[in-house]
This record gives C-alpha cells, sequence and structure tokens, in this order.
C-alpha cells in the first residue's frame, strides 16, 4: 500500500503509522500461539486483526461446493462468522461478569488467535479427505482435532486464567472450552460434499 | 517517552488564520494520495456490496472482498489518513498493570507544519460521517427484505466504520487548552448524547500534567459508573496545567 509512509517512530507523534509494524506485530502473536508461554504480548498489544484472518480462512475453508449455485455456501460461510464472533463476546462479557480483570478487546484477541491451532487441523482435515473415505481417514481426522482442540485450550488458559481470581477459574475456562468444543465440531464433521 | 507524548498533545482548534495561508503554498489537496485512499476503500466497499450480484455470484467470494476492503479503510483510516489529514489520532494503550486506557490526540498547529486545508478537512469528515449511515441504511435493507446472509456483513461494516467515526469524534471534542474551553466543550459532550443519540459512552477520566516535571497524575476517582457533569466539573477545577481525556 502506498500509505505506508514511514513515522519519524516516536510514540508521542501524531505521525502515520507504519503498515510493516502492524504486520510484524500479528506475526509475532501467531508465533506466541503455536509456543504458549507465560509472555504478556497478547495481552499487552492486543490487536483483532489475527483473529479476523483467521475467521475468514475458517470459513472459507468451511464451505461445502454444492452443484446448486443458489445455495453456494452463503449460510454455511455467515454461519461460521457469526458463531466466532458472537461466541467470543459472550466469553468475554461472562469472564467480565465473574470480576476477571482483563478489558473486553484483550479478550476477544486472546480467544482470536488461540483459533490458530484448529486452523490448522483443518487444513489437515482438508488434506486428509482428498485421499479415499473410510473409518481410517476418519481416524486419523479425529486424532488431529483432538491434538489441536488441546493445543488451543491450553494457549487460550496460559493467557486468560490469570486474570481471573482463583475460585472462579474453572467457570471462566468452560465456556472457552464449550466455544473451541463447537468449532472443532464443525471441523471434524465436515464433509466437502 | 512520556515526555514527547506530553509535549504533541496540546490541542488548539482546527482554524486557519491568514498567516498560514502565506506561509505555505495554496493548493486545494496537499495530501493527495491520502485523500484519495481515504476516500477509495470506503467507496469501493459500498459499490461492491451494491453491485457484488452483478460482478459474480460466489457468495463467499463477495463477503470477503467486502470485508477486505473495510479493513483496509478502517486500518487506512485509523492509522494514516486521520493524522496526515487533520491531525488527530486515537489509539488503546494496555499499561503495566493491565489497565486499558483509550488515548486521544490532536497535534499541536505548528507554522513548521503545513497542515492539512480545508477542502481536505471537509472531505475527510463528511466521508465519515456519511459512510456508517449508509451502512445503517443498508442494515435495514437486508432486514426488511430478508436477505439475512448479508446481516454479518452490513454489522461488521457498520461496526468498523462507526468505531472511526466514534473515536474522531471524540478526539475532536476532548482535549483543550484553557479550563474555560475544556467546561464549555464538556457541556457540548453532555448535550450531544441527548440531542444526536450517541451512547453516553463509558467514564471519563481526566488526566492531568504536572507542568513542573511532565508527570502524568490522576484525578480524583469517580469514575468506573458514569460520571455525572457535575463531578467531572469540580475534579476539573481542581487541575493545572493541560488536561488530557482518557477514556478509562
Amino acid at each position: 500500500m502506498a500509505k505506508a509512509v514511514e513515522s519519524s517512530g516516536e510514540l508521542g507523534t501524531t505521525s502515520p503509522r507504519p503498515l510493516m509494524r502492524d504486520l510484524k506485530a500479528v506475526g509475532k502473536k501467531f508465533m506466541h500461539v503455536l509456543y504458549p508461554r507465560k509472555s504478556n504480548t497478547l495481552l499487552r498489544d492486543w490487536d483483532l486483526w489475527g483473529p479476523l484472518i483467521l475467521c475468514v480462512t475458517l470459513a472459507l475453508m468451511l464451505q461445502r461446493s454444492s452443484v446448486d449455485s443458489e445455495q453456494d455456501g452463503g449460510p454455511q460461510f455467515a454461519e461460521v462468522f457469526v458463531i466466532i464472533w458472537f461466541g467470543a463476546v459472550t466469553i468475554t462479557v461472562n469472564s467480565k461478569l465473574l470480576g476477571g480483570n482483563i478489558s473486553f478487546f484483550q479478550s476477544l484477541c486472546v480467544l482470536g488467535y488461540c483459533i490458530l491451532p484448529l486452523t490448522v487441523a483443518m487444513l489437515v482435515c482438508r488434506l486428509v479427505l482428498l485421499a479415499e473415505q473410510g473409518p481410517i481417514n476418519f481416524m486419523v481426522r479425529l486424532f488431529v482435532v483432538i491434538v489441536m482442540f488441546a493445543w488451543s485450550i491450553v494457549a487460550s488458559t496460559a493467557f486468560l486464567a490469570d486474570s481471573q481470581p482463583p475460585n472462579r477459574k474453572a467457570l471462566a475456562i468452560y465456556p472457552v472450552f464449550l466455544f473451541y468444543f463447537v468449532i472443532s465440531w464443525m471441523i471434524l464433521t465436515f464433509t466437502p460434499q | 517517552m512520556k515526555q514527547a507524548l506530553v509535549d504533541d498533545t496540546e490541542d488548539v482548534s482546527l482554524d486557519f488564520g491568514s498567516e498560514e495561508e502565506l506561509a505555505f503554498p495554496k493548493a486545494k489537496i496537499r495530501h493527495p494520495l491520502a485523500t484519495f485512499f481515504h476516500l477509495f476503500f470506503r467507496v469501493s466497499a459500498t459499490v461492491t456490496y451494491v453491485c457484488c450480484d452483478w460482478f459474480s455470484r460466489s457468495f463467499g467470494g463477495c463477503f470477503v472482498t467486502v470485508l477486505l476492503l473495510l479493513s483496509c479503510d478502517f486500518w487506512s483510516v485509523k492509522n494514516v489518513t486521520g493524522s496526515l489529514l487533520v491531525g488527530l489520532r486515537w489509539r488503546n494503550q494496555i499499561d503495566e498493570d493491565g489497565k486499558s486506557h483509550w488515548i486521544f490526540e490532536a497535534r499541536k498547529v505548528s507554522p513548521h507544519r503545513p497542515t492539512a486545508t480545508e477542502a481536505e478537512v471537509r472531505i475527510f469528515w463528511l466521508s465519515l460521517i456519511i459512510c456508517p449511515v449508509i451502512w445503517i441504511v443498508f442494515f435495514f435493507g437486508t432486514l426488511f427484505s430478508l436477505k439475512l446472509k448479508w446481516l454479518a456483513l452490513v454489522t461488521a461494516g457498520i461496526s468498523l466504520q462507526a468505531a472511526n467515526l466514534y473515536g474522531y469524534v471524540l478526539c475532536k471534542m476532548g482535549g483543550e487548552r484553557d479550563i474555560s474551553k475544556v467546561t464549555a466543550g464538556f457541556l457540548s459532550h453532555t448535550v450531544l448524547p441527548t440531542v444526536s443519540g450517541l451512547p453516553p459512552g463509558p467514564a471519563l477520566r481526566a488526566l492531568a500534567v504536572n507542568k513542573a516535571n511532565g508527570k502524568w497524575l490522576p484525578c480524583p476517582d469517580h469514575t468506573h459508573n458514569n460520571t455525572t457533569p457535575n463531578h467531572f466539573l469540580t475534579s476539573l477545577v481542581f487541575l493545572e496545567g493541560r488536561v488530557r481525556f482518557q477514556i478509562g
């Protein structure tokens, strides 16, 4: 984009913000999700571009290719979108009502970025589905989805659990579990035809 | 870093005196690229949404294209054209103890920097206000024509465009230099929500700068529930120096 004007670098000025800085920040957060450590990057420097990219990618891959052009995957596409964003907002509201000290957008950021393992699972499942269908095919996909589901839960718990008082942790994590379970279910039950 | 933050957030209203006109060459548009891109993404997102049935029958393709254009527009208006065209910026900052602050800044008008022309400012604000209105019209259009699968896209469009509008309006309204201007501005801020139906917003918390050492001092904490105007005005009376509005 022609407008990636380099600012003079001072945070205090109101000069334009470079594009590369934002892209690098998104990439860094993806790395943090893949290798979850106790670090504050996802929380301190939140952005919602990563969740948007992941959401769109997942929705595109979950489209059913059908013969009839009228039903061209419309409802399924918007469905995935709505489930992800509405689910994330609901979990955030729940965690705030339970007294968590994380802000609204930080929570959305973490939940969105932790969809990355499931997106990888979707990619793998689509590749596996190119081979012949059968029980082995299903077992492989089930294994991959379970592993990635566990990865998502671990990654999001690492970031979100600290924000809750100790006696409320389970109450806050349980909706996260449900959220990723629903997405994993959509991925597992996907068939291209 | 904090010092730079402090020095650059002196806010002066953006009226263009005659000496400025003489200092810089008369041009209708000083930032042609920025103005072009400010308009390009918004208009093409709207046009693509309206005309997508003619281009392709794929719902997913149209959805993704419009969403991509809306995202590009959001990013460019928030990060680039706002500061180039009108010298305003809004952002969120999380400090060490995890508290989130929304920061609204306006650039001080200085004789050494060319500011934007009136045409650019007018283009900026007009397109900032008109586009969310158009998307709200689309929202009711999809609702009443029952094409509900487009509702997700239209909601995304409204939220992205309205977020920029809200941020810049708060930038423009907050952070005046004199106490009298601040109180006048704040009265208009309380009148404005009732008149225009904008939400009253979260509690406003003003931070004052201690002029001696440039450190930020929090003012007495009346926040957490909606601050009534009286509390806010009394806390302002005790403040000296520059006031910067933060939504906490």
